[in-house]
């Protein structure tokens, strides 16, 4: 009986905490395209330090031109957009350090981006960075933190 | 089969925001609808396939639709590709 209620691994995606910093709603994000959920679904997170780590082991699938935001893809097929910051593509690619290659394979924990926070902070609408998982119709459900657990921010059911 | 060259004329590009406009849109149809890009080619469906298309201010790209709402899909896509991206 009690395997009925152990999650097979395989099936279970732990994302670790990319940025440090205060977890928050999805919903409270204030730019519409995250709040309403048009990109994905997830959380947000406003950072204390401009550090972007890989949440999960995987792949980078995309970098954007303008460095403010990565998208990966987890091992089981889970794919994950970090967007730092809102309207942040006006920055054009100022105060943001890309350490990473499209196609390369990367490990939880593994440094991303590094960001000027003050700069974003400053130039951008908002710091805030949504983390969301853009094929939510590939996936089962979503545990999201309270921002108890500083180890991780989501658990994804694939 | 329905194709037609776009060029791309928002300042900022297909980024987040234009992205998840061109998805919203084309979730709608039945349609396969995908963008060329120097040779590349992106699912319309796919927020991530999108946005990694990359494509900027003044890029050339190919709009290709096939399926049994061809024409509603084409027009509405052409729609916001040519005049909506920044709304």
């Amino acid at each position: 009986m009690l395997g009925l209620f152990k999650k097979d691994k395989n099936n279970l995606l732990i994302l670790k905490t990319p940025i440090k910093g205060k977890v928050i709603d999805i919903e409270d994000v204030p730019d519409a395209v995250f709040s309403q959920k048009m990109v994905g679904d997830g959380i947000a997170i406003e950072p204390i330090e401009g550090k972007v780590v890989s949440p999960v082991d995987g792949e980078i699938l995309h970098i954007m031109d303008t460095k403010h935001a990565i998208g990966l893809k987890s091992i089981n097929g889970v794919e994950i957009l970090i967007h730092i910051g809102v309207d942040t593509v006006e920055m054009n690619g100022e105060g943001f350090e890309i350490h990473v290659s499209e196609g390369d394979k990367v490990k939880a924990g593994q440094l991303l981006i590094a960001f000027d926070l003050e700069k974003v902070n400053k130039k951008a609408k908002s710091s805030i960075t949504p983390i969301v998982i853009t094929n939510t119709d590939e996936i089962k459900s979503i545990e999201k933190s309270n921002g108890q657990d500083e180890e991780w921010i989501m658990k994804i059911t694939v | 089969m329905l194709e037609k060259k776009i060029t791309i004329q928002n300042e900022t590009g297909i980024h987040a925001r234009p992205a998840s406009l061109i998805v919203k849109e084309a979730q709608k149809y039945q349609s396969g609808i995908s963008i060329v890009k120097a040779g590349k080619e992106y699912n319309c469906k796919s927020i991530m396939s999108v946005m990694s298309m990359g494509a900027k201010k003044n890029d050339e790209i190919l709009l290709k639709v096939d399926g049994d709402d061809e024409e509603n899909a084409f027009a509405a896509l052409i729609n916001i590709l040519e005049n909506n991206l920044d709304t």
